[in-house]
C-alpha cells in the first residue's frame, strides 16, 4: 500500500526522498500504482523536467520520464526501436508508461529493452554520486537509483524482429541488431526470461562479401543465447532455430 | 491527503488516500462513464484523456493527476432534447457511433470515443489504420472493431463538414446472383466503402414490405451508453455499502482442518468474515437452467474441501476495498492437501483420489462421483457399425481444444442491498435474472418471493454470466451485516474464479465411400468440467448435437444417418468450465470440420462439394433430435430451412475462393508483412516486415458449421406490451441485453405490430418484480423465443387498438383495419391516430387500459447454417501464422436488424480468431494458473485485426411470425477450423491441437 506520496520539483530535493527506506520513484505509475501489501512511499519525477529528448552530436538523451508515446513518435527515434515500443504496450500504457519505468520494471519479453540493449543503451543514474552505467550491466541486479537518462547512438543500424502469436501480442521470440560504422555489431534476444539477453557484441565486417564472421556468426550467437530458454511459451529448440532466422532477416534488412 | 483535481474544465477539492487511484477518485466523483475493466491497464475500459491522451485511469494514482486536465466521457455531448432546456445534443463522435452500430454492450464505448477524439483533435482526416492505431489502447470484446472504425470514419467526415455524408449501413441484395472472384466485393456505393465492408444482406421476398423489421434501426439504449451513463450494475451509490472479497484456496485439492478468522474480524473496517462453518450447508449448481437443473448438484457456498486453485474459503465484507484484502491476509486457514488431478485424462483411472465426496452429492442422469464423471453420454443414431462396414475408406484422428476464457470486458459484479420490506434485492449483471432469483432462494433460505433481482445493462457475458457465480457471496454478506454490498471481481478472478469453455479431447471415426458419401462418422469426447459439474452435460451434449449433426451423409444414408457419440465429462481440479458463447459446439466443429478436409484431401475431392454433398438438406429430420435432447424426452424435430448452399456461393464469391483455392501462384504471391507506425508530426507510414516474401505462404480454408435456436419445449420467454396516452408503449421482457441488442431487435417487431416507428416503443428489461418471466439470454434464443413472445403480446395489443379503432371510425369490422405509421387505417382509408385512441380508452369512452401480454416455448430449434472461410499466411522458417480475411455468409431466417446482427457475427468471428491462434488457458504442475492477465492471455486488438465480410443470406424460417433464426453464437463455430484448414492449404500440414501456434506449425514443418 502507498502510504505517502511525493511530488518533488528538484533533483536533490528527489534523491533526498528517495534515500527515505521503502521510497520509490514514481514514473507514469502503470505499475506503482497497483495495489501492495508492502508499506511505501513514492516520488513522483513528473516535476523535474526529466522529460526531454536531446540529440548530442551521435547520441540521443532520452529523459527518464520520456514517455514510452513520446519515444515513438519523436523523430529522432530509429525506426527499429521504433516497432519494438509500439510492441511493449498498448497505447494508453504507452501514453503513461515512461523509458525508465520501463527499463527497471522489464522483463524478458520486452521489446523495448530488448532494442535498447542491441543499441548498447548508457543509464545516468544518480544517487550520492552520479554515474553512467551499461544497460546490460544494469539489468541483472537493477540497483537501487535514480535513473535520470538513457543515451543511445544514432550513428547506427538497427533492426528488431519478433515472432508472436499474433501481430500484436508479446514476443516468444525477439531480436534486435545495431550494427556501427566500424563493423561493431550488437546482437539482443528477447521474448524468454528476467530480461533480454545480449546475444553478441563483436566486430563484423558490414562490407558485401567482406570477410569476418558475417551472418553465420550472428545466427550462432542468436541460436546460443536460447540454449535453455524453455518456458510455457515454447521450447528452446524453437527459440534456438528462430531466433537464428531472425537475425539473419535482420543482418539482411541492415544490408538492404 | 488533500489534492485538487480539473474535471471536464472544473476544479474539484479533494481528500484522498496516497495509494487511491485516479480511477477511484473520478467515480467517486460521479464520472460513472470510466469503467473497470482490470488493474494493469490492458483494457483500457477505465480511459480518461489527461492532457488530451488517452490514459488508465487505474493504472495511475489520482495525485499524480493533479496539476493536468482531464476529460471524461461526461465532458461530450448529452441528449439533445431535455424538457424545456435545448443543448447542443451529442458530439459527432458520440452521434456516429450510435448510427454506425457500433455499441454492443456500451461498457467501452465512452473509453473507444475519447481514444477516438484524441486522433481527431489532431487529425481530421485520418487513414483506417490511424484510427485502429488510436482506438487500440481499449480492448472490445463485442465488436470485433469494424464499427467502432467505421464510426470515427464517419464522425471524421463529419466533423470536416464533408456534407453530405453518404452512408448506407448495409448492402442490400434483393436477388441479383453473387458475382465470382476477388473483385465482386469492390463496388463501393459510398465513401467509406473502399476502406470497410459492410455487411450484406441477401433478403428473403417475404420481408420487403416491412417498415421496422430488417431496418438498421439504431439500438434502444445506445443513446445513454454513448453518453457513459450510470447504466452498469456497479454504477450505483448506497450508503453504507461495504466490499466484499473472496479468500481463495492457495491448493488444488484439499480439506480446510481449521479456519482461525479472529485477526481479521478484529481489523477495524471489518464488518463480516464467513467461513463454511457460518453458513447453511446447501448443496446446489450454479448453472443457469431451468428447473430442475440438468446436471449434478455438487457445489456450496462455502465447504470444508477446496477443489481447485481459486476455489473459496472465506468471504470477508468491509468499509473498504483495501481493508478487505488486508483481512484476507490475516485469516488463518490449515490445510490438508490432498492429490490432485490436472489432466482429464487421470481422471477415470482405477486409483485416481475422489474430487467429490460430500453425501450431499446429487446425481443427474449418468453421473457417478466415485469415478469422477460428471456426466456421460452415449448416443448411437442408425447403425454406426453397419456404416462403417459399408465404407470403403475409414479415417480416425484426435484433436483437441483449450480451456478459454469469456473475457466480457465488465467482469461479474453485483449489489446486494434489503429493501425496505425485507426483500433482498441482488443488482446483478446477469444472463439469468430469473434463475438467479429461484436458485439463490434456497441456498440463503429465502423464499423467492423476498428476492428481487434487477439486471441492468451488462457489459458482455458470452455464456459466463449464466452462472449464479457469485451473487451469493454479496447477499450472505449482506444478510450477515444487514447491510448493502458490492462484490466485483478482479481480472485474476475472472481467470482463476469464474468459467470458461470446456477443454475436450475428440476422436474421430469417418467412414467414407470412394465417392464421398459418408456412410457413418462416429466422435469420443473427454470434456474437463473442472471442479464443478455446471454444465456438463449440456455443454458437451450439444457438442455432437450440433457438430455431429451436419453431416448426415448421401443417398440413402441420407434416409437414415449413423452416427455415433460417446462422451465422459469429468471432473479436475482446475477452475469449473461452464458456458461459454457456441456452448460445446465450437469444440466440435474443430475436430468435424479439420476432420472433413483432410477426408476430402484425401480422397481428392473438392472440399466444400464433399460437405455439400453430405449436409443435411431441408425437409430432413435433425438427427440427434430424435435421440437426445439435454437429459430430456427427445422429441423428433424436422429441419424447415437450410440456407448452405446459398451461403457457400456467396462466401466463396466475397473470398474469391474459385481464384485462389489450387491456385499455385497465388499462394506463393505473399507481399512482405508491413508494420506501421503512427507519429503525431508524420502520420503514419510502413515499414517493411523484415520477412523474406520467400519464406511466406498464403493459405485458404472453409468450414461448414450448424448452431441452433434456443431449447425445444424448455425455453420460454414472457412480455408485456402497455399502450401509454401519446400512442406510446412500454414493452417489458424478461429477456436479457447482454450487448447483444436484443431490447432492439425484440423491440422492432413490436413495433411493426403495432405499426409504430421504434421510437415509440419503451423498452424495459429486465427485473424480476416488473417484467414476465424469461430463461434468459442463452442458446441463441432470445430473438426467436422472446421476440415471438413480445410478437404474441404485441398483437394482443394490436387487436384492442383495432377493436376501438373500428369503433371510433364507425366500421362494423375491426380485422380489416391495418395499424400503420401511428395510425389505425380502415379499408376505405379513414383513420384514426393512435394518440387519439390512447386518450379515448384511457380517459374518454369506456375506458380500459390496452395492453397485452405473450409467452412463447418453441416446439423446434430451427438451426442457423454457415458458411466460414479464412484466408492467411503462413512464415514458413518461423510457423508465425498471420489471418489476413475471414469472411462469413450466414442463414440466420430473417435478420431483424442487418447492423446489431451483423456486429454479432464481426464480435463473434474476432473472438473466435482468439481461439484459433492465441487464448488458452494453462495451469503448471500444482494446479496454478499461468494466465492471469491480459497480458498473458491476449484478446485481439483493433491494430492487428485481418479484414472481415459479413454476408446473410436470408431463409424464411416458418415456425417464427418474423421468419427468424439465430445469429448469436454460430460465428463461434467455424473460425478455428477454417484457419486450420488454411494453415493446411498454405504449407501442408495439420494443426489437430488448437489453438494454432507459431511452434505447432514450425514442429509439424520441421517433421519433429
Amino acid at each position: 500500500m502507498i502510504t505517502a506520496y511525493h511530488r518533488p520539483q528538484t533533483l536533490d530535493e528527489a534523491l533526498t526522498l528517495l534515500a527515505r527506506p521503502n521510497t520509490f520513484p514514481l514514473g507514469g505509475g502503470t505499475l506503482l500504482s497497483h495495489p501492495s501489501a508492502d508499506s511505501v512511499q513514492v516520488v513522483d519525477l513528473q516535476a523535474l523536467g526529466l522529460n526531454q529528448i536531446k540529440k548530442s552530436g551521435n547520441s540521443l538523451e532520452i529523459g527518464a520520464t520520456v514517455t514510452l508515446q513520446q519515444l515513438l513518435e519523436s523523430e529522432l527515434c530509429p525506426d527499429a526501436l521504433k516497432r519494438a515500443i509500439k510492441l511493449e504496450a498498448p497505447l494508453n500504457i504507452r501514453n503513461a508508461a515512461t523509458v525508465a519505468g520501463t527499463i527497471v520494471a522489464c522483463d524478458g519479453r520486452s521489446t523495448f529493452v530488448c532494442g535498447l540493449l542491441a543499441l548498447d543503451a548508457k543509464l545516468a543514474i544518480a544517487n550520492r554520486k552520479s554515474e553512467i552505467v551499461n544497460l546490460g550491466d544494469y539489468l541483472p541486479l537493477r540497483p537501487r537509483g535514480l535513473i535520470t537518462s538513457i543515451t543511445i547512438p544514432m550513428n547506427v543500424k538497427s533492426a528488431f524482429e519478433y515472432v508472436a502469436r499474433t501481430p500484436a501480442d508479446k514476443p516468444i521470440v525477439c531480436v534486435a541488431l545495431a550494427q556501427w560504422p566500424s563493423g561493431r555489431t550488437r546482437l539482443a534476444v528477447g521474448g524468454y526470461g528476467k530480461a533480454p539477453m545480449l546475444a553478441m557484441d563483436g566486430d563484423v565486417d558490414p562490407s558485401p562479401g567482406g570477410r569476418g564472421i558475417q551472418g553465420e556468426g550472428v545466427e550462432a550467437a542468436a541460436r546460443n543465447a536460447f540454449h535453455e530458454a524453455k518456458d510455457e511459451w515454447a521450447s528452446a529448440e524453437y527459440r534456438q532455430d528462430v531466433a537464428a532466422t531472425l537475425a539473419k532477416r535482420c543482418l539482411d534488412n541492415l544490408k538492404a | 491527503m488533500n489534492i485538487t483535481l480539473s474535471v471536464n474544465g472544473t476544479e474539484h477539492a479533494i481528500e484522498c488516500a496516497p495509494s487511491e487511484t485516479l480511477f477511484t477518485v473520478i467515480r467517486r466523483l460521479g464520472f460513472y462513464g470510466v469503467k473497470f475493466g482490470d488493474e494493469q491497464g490492458w483494457t483500457g475500459a477505465d480511459t480518461v484523456l489527461l492532457d488530451g491522451k488517452p490514459v488508465n485511469a487505474g493504472s495511475m494514482l489520482a495525485a499524480q493527476a493533479e496539476g493536468h486536465n482531464i476529460v471524461t466521457i461526461e465532458a461530450l455531448g448529452e441528449h439533445p432534447d431535455q424538457g424545456w432546456k435545448k443543448t447542443e445534443g451529442l458530439h459527432p463522435l458520440q452521434r456516429a457511433f450510435v448510427e454506425s452500430g457500433a455499441i454492443q454492450c456500451g461498457y467501452c464505448t465512452p473509453a473507444q470515443i475519447l481514444a477516438a477524439k484524441t486522433l481527431l483533435d489532431k487529425n481530421p482526416n485520418p487513414s483506417e489504420d490511424e484510427v485502429r492505431e488510436a482506438i487500440s489502447g481499449v480492448l472490445c470484446r463485442c465488436t470485433g472493431y469494424l464499427k467502432p472504425v467505421q464510426a470515427v470514419l464517419r464522425a471524421a467526415a463529419i466533423l470536416r463538414g464533408d456534407e453530405p455524408v453518404s452512408w448506407d449501413a448495409v448492402n442490400w441484395d434483393f436477388g441479383k446472383p453473387p458475382e465470382v472472384g476477388p473483385e465482386a466485393n469492390e463496388s463501393p456505393s459510398d465513401q467509406f466503402a473502399s476502406l470497410l465492408t459492410k455487411p450484406k444482406v441477401v433478403v428473403t421476398p417475404q420481408t420487403q414490405a416491412w417498415q421496422v423489421v430488417g431496418k438498421p434501426e439504431k439500438k434502444v439504449d445506445a443513446v445513454k451508453l454513448v453518453q457513459g451513463k450510470p447504466a452498469f450494475a456497479a454504477d450505483i451509490e448506497k450508503r453504507g455499502m461495504l466490499v466484499a472479497k473472496v479468500l481463495h484456496s492457495p491448493h488444488a485439492h484439499a480439506r480446510i482442518k481449521s479456519i482461525d478468522t479472529s485477526k481479521a474480524k478484529a481489523l477495524p473496517g471489518v464488518a463480516a468474515v464467513l467461513t463454511w462453518q457460518d453458513l447453511p450447508r446447501v448443496v446446489w449448481s450454479t448453472a443457469g437452467q431451468s428447473d430442475p437443473i440438468p446436471g449434478p448438484l455438487d457445489t456450496f457456498s462455502l465447504d470444508n474441501k477446496v477443489r481447485f486453485v481459486g476455489d473459496r474459503v472465506a468471504f470477508v465484507a468491509a468499509e473498504t476495498a483495501e481493508i478487505a484484502e488486508k483481512a484476507l491476509t490475516l485469516i488463518e486457514v490449515e490445510y490438508e492437501p490432498l492429490p490432485a488431478i490436472l489432466d482429464s485424462a487421470d481422471a477415470m483411472k482405477p486409483d485416481a483420489i475422489r474430487i467429490h465426496d460430500e453425501p450431499e452429492y446429487v446425481n443427474f442422469a449418468d453421473s457417478d462421483p466415485a469415478r469422477n464423471v460428471a456426466a456421460k453420454i452415449r448416443i448411437d443414431i442408425g447403425n454406426p457399425d453397419k456404416g462403417f462396414a459399408e465404407a470403403d475408406h475409414i479415417f480416425e484422428g484426435e484433436y483437441s481444444v483449450p480451456k478459454v476464457q469469456q473475457v466480457s470486458i465488465e467482469p461479474h459484479v453485483c449489489v446486494t442491498y434489503w429493501d425496505e420490506d425485507d426483500r433482498l434485492v441482488i443488482r446483478t449483471s446477469t444472463q439469468v435474472p430469473f434463475h438467479v432469483r429461484r436458485m439463490l432462494a434456497p441456498v440463503l433460505n429465502l423464499p423467492v418471493k423476498r428476492i428481487r433481482v434487477i439486471k441492468p445493462r451488462i457489459g458482455g457475458g458470452f455464456g459466463g454470466k449464466q452462472e449464479v457465480l457469485m451473487e451469493d457471496v454479496a447477499a450472505h454478506l449482506t444478510i450477515a451485516t444487514k447491510r448493502p454490498v458490492i462484490y466485483e471481481y478482479t481480472r485474476e478472478e475472472e481467470f482463476i474464479a469464474a468459467r470458461s469453455r470446456h477443454p475436450m479431447k475428440i476422436w474421430m471415426k469417418t467412414g467414407v465411400k470412394k465417392d464421398g458419401t459418408i456412410t457413418a462418422n462416429e466422435m469420443r469426447v473427454l470434456s474437463d468440467t473442472g471442479a464443478y459439474g455446471c454444465h456438463a452435460l449440456t455443454v458437451t451434449g450439444n457438442t455432437g448435437h450440433k457438430a455431429m449433426a451436419l453431416y448426415v451423409g448421401d443417398g440413402e444414408y441420407r434416409k437414415q444417418p449413423n452416427i455415433r457419440f460417446y462422451a465422459d465429462v469429468v471432473y479436475t481440479n482446475t477452475p469449473p468450465a461452464g458456458a461459454f458463447r457456441g456452448y460445446g459446439v465450437p469444440q466440435g466443429y474443430w475436430p468435424v470440420e479439420r476432420h472433413m478436409e483432410k477426408i476430402a484431401r484425401a480422397l481428392n475431392l473438392d472440399p466444400i462439394e464433399f460437405r455439400l454433398k453430405n449436409a443435411i438438406h431441408p425437409g430432413e429430420y435433425h438427427p440427434f433430435s430424435t435421440a437426445w435432447n439435454e437429459g430430456r424426452e427427445p422429441r423428433p424435430e424436422i429441419i424447415h430451412t437450410v440456407g448452405l448452399e446459398q451461403c457457400v456461393a456467396q462466401g466463396k464469391a466475397a473470398i474469391g475462393w474459385d481464384s485462389k483455392y489450387g491456385n499455385e501462384e497465388w499462394h506463393r504471391n505473399v507481399p512482405s508483412t508491413k508494420f506501421q507506425v503512427t507519429s503525431e508530426k508524420h502520420g503514419t507510414w510502413n515499414m517493411e516486415h523484415g520477412t523474406p516474401s520467400s519464406a511466406k505462404r498464403k493459405g485458404i480454408g472453409v468450414a461448414l458449421v450448424m448452431q441452433g435456436t434456443a431449447i425445444p419445449y424448455l425455453d420460454m420467454g414472457g412480455a408485456s406490451v402497455k399502450m401509454n396516452d401519446d400512442g406510446s408503449f412500454n414493452l417489458l421482457v424478461g429477456a436479457t441485453d447482454l450487448g447483444t441488442g436484443s431490447d432492439t431487435v425484440i423491440a422492432q417487431m413490436v413495433a411493426e405490430v403495432l405499426g409504430v416507428p421504434l421510437e415509440d416503443i419503451i423498452t424495459y428489461s429486465s427485473d424480476t418484480d416488473f417484467t414476465p418471466f424469461d430463461k434468459g439470454a442463452y442458446a441463441s434464443s432470445t430473438t426467436y423465443i422472446s421476440g415471438a413472445a413480445a410478437v404474441r403480446a404485441a398483437e394482443m395489443a394490436a387487436e384492442r387498438i383495432k377493436v376501438r379503432a373500428a369503433k371510433m371510425l364507425g366500421e362494423v369490422e375491426y380485422s380489416n383495419i391495418r395499424l400503420s405509421n401511428r395510425q389505425a387505417i380502415a379499408p376505405s382509408g379513414k383513420s384514426v391516430s393512435l394518440a387519439e385512441i390512447a386518450l379515448d380508452t384511457l380517459h374518454k369512452n369506456e375506458q380500459e387500459q390496452i395492453m397485452g401480454i405473450g409467452s412463447y416455448v418453441s416446439p423446434s430449434s430451427p438451426p442457423p447454417f454457415a458458411a466460414q472461410f479464412a484466408e492467411v499466411s503462413v512464415d514458413v522458417e518461423t510457423g508465425a501464422v498471420t489471418v489476413d480475411k475471414l469472411v462469413m455468409a450466414v442463414d440466420s431466417g430473417v435478420i431483424v436488424n442487418p447492423l446489431t446482427a451483423s456486429g454479432q457475427i464481426e464480435g463473434g468471428m474476432t473472438q473466435a480468431l482468439g481461439y484459433a491462434v492465441c487464448e488458452e488457458m494453462r495451469y503448471d504442475d500444482k494446479g496454478n494458473a499461468i494466465e492471469r492477465d491480459l497480458d498473458r492471455y491476449h484478446i485481439f486488438r483493433a491494430d492487428e485485426m485481418p479484414e472481415l465480410e459479413t454476408i446473410f443470406v436470408e431463409t424464411f424460417e416458418p415456425s417464427h411470425p418474423f421468419g427468424v433464426k439465430a445469429v448469436a453464437e454460430i460465428p463461434m463455430d467455424g473460425v478455428a477450423p477454417a484457419v486450420g484448414n488454411a494453415v493446411l492449404d498454405a504449407v501442408g500440414v495439420n494443426i489437430d491441437d488448437n489453438p494454432i501456434t507459431p511452434e505447432k506449425i514450425w514442429r509439424a514443418l520441421k517433421g519433429k
